[in-house]
């Protein structure tokens, strides 16, 4: 069987009826990462309990036990999410030899539905990126072009989709951090509704955007991967206790009747003509499907990214401040308190987490709180309600992922604001609270992805899956593979 | 110049202490009596191994996140309504920021806007009248998590310091009254009274050994100088560790404050607040640090946490739960059981325990000034040497109020009864079985009649200065009596002497 | 420079994060953090309503409560074995002074 050519989905079905064991599943994965991780740096670190997990699930499917839905499929899983006696370092110095003592609440549902953790994935440091740059693992490349950035913060997680290391992975969306990598490698990426899957063990970066979402090949492995890991959970208050529906079932559900709304904002100067002429040709497919297209406004979107800027820095500084070198991993040499914390926190951070600690620091000191942080978070109310009033006209929002296509390695080392400033389209539905996918929607002259992004409404993360499948089901974009690793020919 | 200043300071020494108006607010950190804490389900217990009770969530592990404690919100609203507060409808919690290594994430949850108790009050007085009573305005009471506790290395040799997180998390409401005391009795007054509610609701222990009741004093002076009032600079006497401390400390300060106001006649504009800390050994306050650098604590909501509101209907029951507080508790026993304030007191400030001990025992024996006289008295005694409490008290209260009834109806001499109520105490037995064992029977009135006889015989001379008119001196006689038999009532044995010599 | 930020006020926000700058990350950090603030700063500039209230958090939900259950705490162990310094017991760092 040629594993590299299945999705997650056709996986778990060729496992459970028979045709693969979960060994040789896992086998074949753990041989991928052996043969590419090198040129990618996409992990930091291989689970050494995965083959043996796939031995027992073997060993129970055999002898006609039950099994979970996701029985002997790998998951690659964000190195910011906690992983009981697996090194969790969230891409920092800080956190070089942090060993959780627990899982974090997505971890263990995987587990229970007998999904196999193959190993931690890359990602800038604290989740604080857009290229997966800042990691203290160093740089994590494109697997289209390995002099590209793979996007980020779940940079890690991208690439080793995009690169068949992993049918799955895991990765966290704060302001793009599914979604943009998902558009610069060509993979699927879905950030779901606030509160739809639990934060618990998600180390934070800005707890009120923070959200953890499924990266895979195809919008039906996403909800594969999203009906196992949303719901409730009483371990984190902002969970939400909506039902949580199959998302696997709705997929095939025909668009006639969808109102899809073209946002006019998403499509102003800044955005590589190449990337806004794939996304009108990716409206026209959604149109043939049957979905009514018409223009609509989020006006407060110029003001999201600053809006972003404030809110995110403000909520991390506040969150890293327990990396002070009291009870975990990194501290640096001192002989009193105050030099302790100064020093280590100095040393243990990188550059671009130390300055959104500054920066937060600052927009909530007294004094500036009221300019900053209070009129960031009106701002935001606005952003929502423009929302609000879209989604009474539309069901989807449509446009693209990210202006441009992955940029090179080091083309914004030294102007953070222009990162910033690319993660435009994104930002708004972590402020909003709304889910939001990106899916493959071409590939440009220089032979890079383009990703299409679509929003819905709070909790409708099942009318995104059912778009995404059907635009799926008649283009070929999700199933290009980067020329360098399109697997052994047959 | 120099002329000028001598002249104001001439004129300060001229104010006595007198022109003096005393200005005290308190902050009172209590721990409410949860099992688990306030945002994970680890013990509250105190005196466990040094971290032994934590977890990823109070030890401030990445990816860990809070959820609220019911209980600790119940009892925070009972307490707001014990103390007159106005309930929040919907609270929130905010982020305090600070650094300190017995603080695992860095910031404090804490409530900033929205505390859960606004606005209310509590009135004390004192049962001998030592100030007039007093309501004491409360600003505001919220919840809070506690921080874990730092052990310093006191050898001054720099060592380490160690800290142990099993505190942490622990739920505390911070109680913060307006700055209506007027002397440093009121303050202690303010405590103990405080402390008798909360221990009456049963929202805490108050257990200030362990921690469970933390007092912070906040005073300043108003002067009457020049035609106007003049305030000094306030100072916060921090960590106040028993009431006897928190009165002391301010009775202090309060001087302190006034020397040093007349030697150089700063005021509260001249100088930010300051924070002292009490030292008991030598019995002064010394300074811990100025507030300039005044901490920037940059509160904001806890992202991880929402709003929660409380219905009418939940107020209501909590309010339901809340039986009679102290006051009413002096009033009624003064105005049903016909006691003297300082004796409802005395009975109220034990407990709730002992109002009803004593009240089981005043209604069964009928003389409600006996039982507190031999409560107030005997079983206090008891109590305070053996460090027990009321419900641990061997005598029940029908015992209690069958040994005084005999008392009242005289059947038993104060002296006897007491050795009696030694012996129930001792060995647990009834009334009946005490008196049977210390071999206490009633005596026989012809031997009574023998016993004054040969009293008077053998005293002719006592005799005499009875038939003088030294009425008194028949207590000799009595006292003789107790030795020809134990037994002998000395009431009766007065009377019956009386009567042989006619008078 | 920016109007919102010189080089004092980046030292008296680098005190109050506990992160030691250089002189030169000083100087490097008030650049950036200027021309960050700058941007950020347009949001002075938009006009709302009064009424708008702010939005903290993207759940607008109340209520999540636990019952006051004891659960047996983390193994001691496993909690001090990711701090740097421990004694077995306590968590140790280096004194105030
Ligand atoms: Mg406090
Ligand atoms: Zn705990």
């Amino acid at each position: 069987m040629e594993i590299s050519n299945l999705g997650a989905s056709e996986l778990v079905s060729h496992l459970s009826a028979g045709h693969l064991t979960a060994v040789d599943c896992i086998q074949y994965f753990l041989q991928r990462i052996e043969q590419t991780n090198q040129s990618l740096n996409a992990f930091v670190n291989i689970s050494d309990t995965a083959l043996q997990r796939a031995r027992e699930i073997d060993a129970r499917r055999a002898s006609g036990k039950p099994v979970g839905p996701l029985a002997g499929l790998p998951i690659a899983v964000k190195d910011g999410i906690c992983t009981s006696g697996l090194k969790t370092t969230a891409g920092s110095k800080m956190l070089e030899q942090f060993v959780p003592p627990y899982d974090a609440t997505i971890v263990r549902r995987l587990i229970d539905a007998d999904g196999i953790v193959i190993g931690k994935t890359n990602m800038d440091e604290f989740a604080m990126g857009s290229s997966t740059e800042h990691s203290h693992f160093g740089a994590v490349k494109n697997p289209w072009s390995l002099d590209r950035v793979p996007g980020g913060s779940s940079g890690g997680s991208a690439a080793c989709v995009a690169a068949d290391m992993s049918p799955v992975a895991i990765g966290s969306d704060t302001g793009g951090s599914i979604r943009q990598p998902a558009s610069f490698c060509g993979i699927t990426g879905l950030k779901p509704t606030y509160g739809r899957v639990s934060r618990y063990g998600l180390i934070a970066f800005a707890s009120s955007l923070d959200q953890i979402g499924p990266m895979t090949r195809t919008a039906k492995d996403s909800a594969l991967i999203l009906s196992v890991i949303a719901g409730h959970d009483v371990k984190d208050s902002t969970s939400a206790k909506n039902d949580v529906p199959d998302f696997t079932r709705s997929l095939e559900k025909p668009l006639t009747g969808v109102r899809i709304g073209i946002c006019r904002e998403h499509f102003d100067e800044g955005l590589d003509p190449e990337v806004e002429s794939c996304v009108r040709e990716a409206t026209k497919v959604l149109e043939s499907l049957g979905a009514a297209t018409c223009e609509i406004h989020l006006p407060h979107t110029p003001y999201a990214v600053a809006t972003y800027y404030v809110v995110a820095p403000c909520e991390a500084s506040s969150n890293l401040a327990r990396y002070d070198g009291v009870r975990y991993t990194y501290r640096a040499a001192a002989t009193d308190l105050e030099q302790m914390y100064c020093q280590t926190r100095a040393a243990g951070f990188g550059d671009e987490v130390k300055q959104r600690i500054m920066l937060g620091t600052y927009a909530l000191s007294s004094g500036y709180y009221d300019a900053f942080y209070l009129k960031a978070s009106r701002v935001r109310r606005m952003i929502k309600h423009d929302y609000d009033q879209a989604f009474g006209e539309v069901d989807l929002i449509l446009g693209p992922t990210s202006p441009t296509t992955a940029f090179s390695i080091g083309e914004h080392s030294h102007n953070p604001l222009a990162m910033y400033l690319a993660d435009i389209y994104t930002v708004s539905a972590n402020l909003a609270g709304v889910p939001a996918i990106s899916i493959p929607a071409g590939i440009s002259a220089s032979g890079l992805p383009i990703g299409l992004q679509l929003q819905a409404r709070s909790f409708d993360e099942g009318a995104l899956l059912q778009a995404a499948h059907q635009f799926q089901s008649v283009t070929g974009w999700h199933a290009t593979k980067p020329p360098l690793y399109q697997g052994p020919q047959t | 110049m120099n002329s000028v200043n001598e002249s104001a300071k001439e004129a300060r020494a001229r104010v006595g202490f007198d022109q003096v108006t005393v200005v005290i607010g308190m902050e009172v950190h209590v721990q409410l009596a949860t099992q688990s804490k306030l945002f994970c389900s680890c013990s509250t217990q105190f005196g466990a191994p040094p971290n032994t009770q934590t977890c990823e969530v109070c030890t401030g592990m990445p990816g860990s996140l809070p959820v609220i404690n019911n209980q600790a919100l119940q009892l925070a609203i009972k307490t707001g309504l014990a103390l007159n507060c106005e309930i929040a409808r919907s609270t929130k919690w905010d982020r305090k920021n600070y650094f300190y290594p017995d603080l695992p994430k860095g910031y404090q949850i804490s409530q900033f806007d929205k505390p859960i108790c606004g606005k209310g009050y509590l009135d004390i007085a004192d049962a001998n009248g030592a100030f007039e009573p007093r309501r004491v305005r409360l600003e505001r009471a919220h919840l809070e998590e506690d921080a874990g506790k730092s052990i310093h290395d006191e050898s001054s040799r720099g060592g380490n310091s160690k800290i142990d997180l099993n505190r942490t998390g622990t739920p505390l409401l911070e109680i913060v009254t307006k700055p209506d005391m007027r002397s440093a009795a009121e303050a202690r007054a303010f405590l103990t009274e405080l402390k008798l509610i909360l221990v009456y609701i049963g929202v805490s222990d108050c257990n200030m050994q362990q921690g469970s009741l933390r007092c912070d004093g906040n005073i300043n002076l108003h002067i009457e100088f020049g035609g106007q009032t003049i305030a000094t600079p306030i100072v916060e006497i921090k960590n106040l560790n028993s009431f006897r401390a928190a009165e002391r400390s301010l009775t202090y300060e309060a001087r302190r404050q006034f020397d040093l106001w007349q030697q150089c006649g700063l005021t509260i504009d001249d100088s930010p607040k300051q924070t002292r800390g009490w030292n008991d050994a030598q019995q002064v306050t010394t300074m811990q640090r100025e507030k300039e650098e005044s901490a920037d604590y940059r509160y904001f909501p806890d992202p991880d946490l929402i709003a929660v509101s409380t219905s009418e209907e939940e107020i209501a029951a909590i309010e339901e739960q809340i039986d009679r507080l102290p006051a009413i508790w002096r009033e009624h026993l003064s105005e049903v059981y016909n006691l003297k304030p300082y004796d409802a007191d005395v009975i109220v400030s034990q407990g709730r325990g002992l109002v009803d001990y004593f009240r089981e025992v005043a209604d069964q024996c009928g003389d409600s000034r006996i039982a507190s006289n031999w409560i107030g008295q005997e079983v206090l005694r008891y109590l305070n040497e053996s460090g027990l409490e009321i419900d641990r008290y061997p005598v029940a209260p029908r015992q209690m109020a069958e040994l005084l009834k005999r008392v009242v109806s005289n059947q038993l001499e104060q002296t006897r009864a007491k050795e009696v109520l030694n012996e129930m105490v001792a060995s647990q037995l009834s009334v009946a079985a005490a008196i049977e064992k210390l071999g206490i029977k009633a005596v026989d009135h012809d031997e009574l009649k023998s016993i004054c006889q040969q009293l008077i015989d053998e005293h002719p001379e006592v005799a005499k200065q009875i038939q003088d008119g030294n009425i008194k001196a028949v207590g000799r006689l009595v006292g003789k009596a107790r030795k020809l038999n134990p037994n002998a009532n000395p009431g009766l044995v007065k009377d019956m002497i009386l009567k042989f010599l006619g008078i | 420079m920016s109007e919102f930020i010189d080089r004092a006020v980046v030292e008296q926000v680098a005190r109050l994060a506990r992160i030691h700058l250089s002189e030169q990350q000083l100087d490097a950090s008030s650049k950036q953090l200027g021309e960050i603030l700058n941007y950020v700063g347009q949001l002075e500039r938009v006009t709302l309503p009064d009424d708008v209230e702010p939005f903290f958090g993207a759940i607008e939900s109340v209520n999540a409560i636990r019952a006051d259950e004891v659960n047996s705490s983390v193994d001691r162990d496993s909690i001090l074995s990711n701090a740097p310094d421990s004694d077995g017991e306590f968590y140790s760092v280096p004194p105030v002074f």
